[in-house]
């Protein structure tokens, strides 16, 4: 019985995928668990506290249903970020909509509900829009260094670009986010 | 030209190598305050360290976290299962009558369509060579009024029976 076959430990995204395929719906468990904390950390850089959760469970719920046509020409975790971009874009889109106070997340509730010292809470929403007025590829190249802990060498080689390319698209991000945030 | 392009790559490396001591925990800037735009650059990263949140999930909270996802999943797979399909609802003449009725309005209307021929209204008898259509007309008008009547009445009855 393929389905109830116990999963490897170190089995490869590809593996569990073609396994959540075939019915075991203990391989998307695992899936989830492995990129949960990095999508969950991304999340958290630029959605304000308060939606973080639910939106993180969002990007899952869409993973979730089309996975099973996931055919596998970009690695998982590539997927699963683009998915992740597209779903902040889509919360702010919503936000813009609702003509949300982008300060909102500031009332004294909120800030403590969600255990974080209110000033620092201000400057992360403050950082949150800064990040959004962003290019993309500026907060990209961001995110990847501080909210996925990837190396320089690594986002060259993730972005297919080489490494002095890299760092100098990093320091123009830095500069850009640097106006933004004196705006 | 090639000078100061080096001098922008020296400004990159730095730039990263900061970021690598930074994200290592080292938290004081390096740049020196003669070069301005790279010191200024360093505090904005570490106003950026400050302030984006760094701890980690902990795997009960991952736990948490997938119970509620699975709970979601289930509880909108049961809703989907649960609502009745479009055709099914159309046809619910039950809880809503008003579908019946524009439904019978509409077969009725699409009856005159596909037969123009046929009036509801009395032609009238319109003249001596057309007295022998006229008759058929009549008899015409008389089937497809019934035909419309029965519909109603089977929709009615269908509608009476759930």
């Amino acid at each position: 019985m393929q389905n109830s076959e116990p999963l490897p430990q170190d089995a490869s995204d590809q593996f569990l995928i073609q396994r959540y395929k075939d019915g075991n719906t203990e391989a998307f468990d695992a899936l989830y668990r492995r990129h949960l904390p990095k999508v969950y950390k991304r999340i958290r850089c630029v959605i304000p506290e308060g939606d973080v959760e639910d939106v993180t469970q969002e990007i899952f719920i869409a993973a979730l249903k089309s996975l099973s046509t996931f055919r596998g020409d970009a690695q998982f975790g590539t997927w699963l970020r683009a998915l992740t971009n597209h779903k902040v874009a889509e919360f702010y889109r919503r936000r813009g909509r609702k003509q949300e106070p982008l300060l909102a997340p500031l009332s004294g509730a909120s800030a403590q509900a969600t255990g974080g010292a209110p000033k620092i809470m201000e400057d992360r929403i403050i950082l949150q829009r800064a990040f959004q007025n962003l290019p993309e590829n500026y907060r990209e190249v961001i995110l990847l260094r501080f909210a996925e802990d990837m190396q320089f060498n690594e986002i060259a080689e993730h972005t297919r670009q080489n490494l002095e390319a890299v760092k100098s698209l990093f320091r123009r991000a830095v500069a850009a986010l640097r106006n933004q945030l004196e705006q | 030209m090639i000078m100061q392009r080096q001098i922008e790559t020296q400004k990159d490396d730095r730039l990263a190598d900061f970021t690598d001591r930074l994200l290592g925990g080292e938290t004081t800037p390096t740049a020196s305050n003669s070069d301005e735009e790279l010191l200024s650059l360093e505090k904005t990263l570490l106003r950026l360290n400050h302030v984006l949140p760094s701890a980690q999930l902990e795997e009960a909270r991952v736990e948490q976290m997938l119970a509620r996802l699975k709970a979601r999943v289930k509880r909108e797979e049961e809703e989907r299962a649960a609502r009745p399909s479009f055709w099914r609802r159309l046809f619910d003449f039950q809880s809503n009558p008003q579908a019946g009725l524009l439904i019978g309005v509409a077969a009725a209307i699409l009856l005159l369509v596909v037969f123009p021929w046929v009036s509801l209204t009395d032609p009238g008898v319109t003249g001596t060579a057309g007295a022998g259509s006229a008759g058929t007309s009549a008899g015409v008008n008389l089937f497809v009024g019934v035909g419309v009547a029965l519909f109603l009445l089977a929709l009615y009855w269908i509608s009476r029976r759930k």
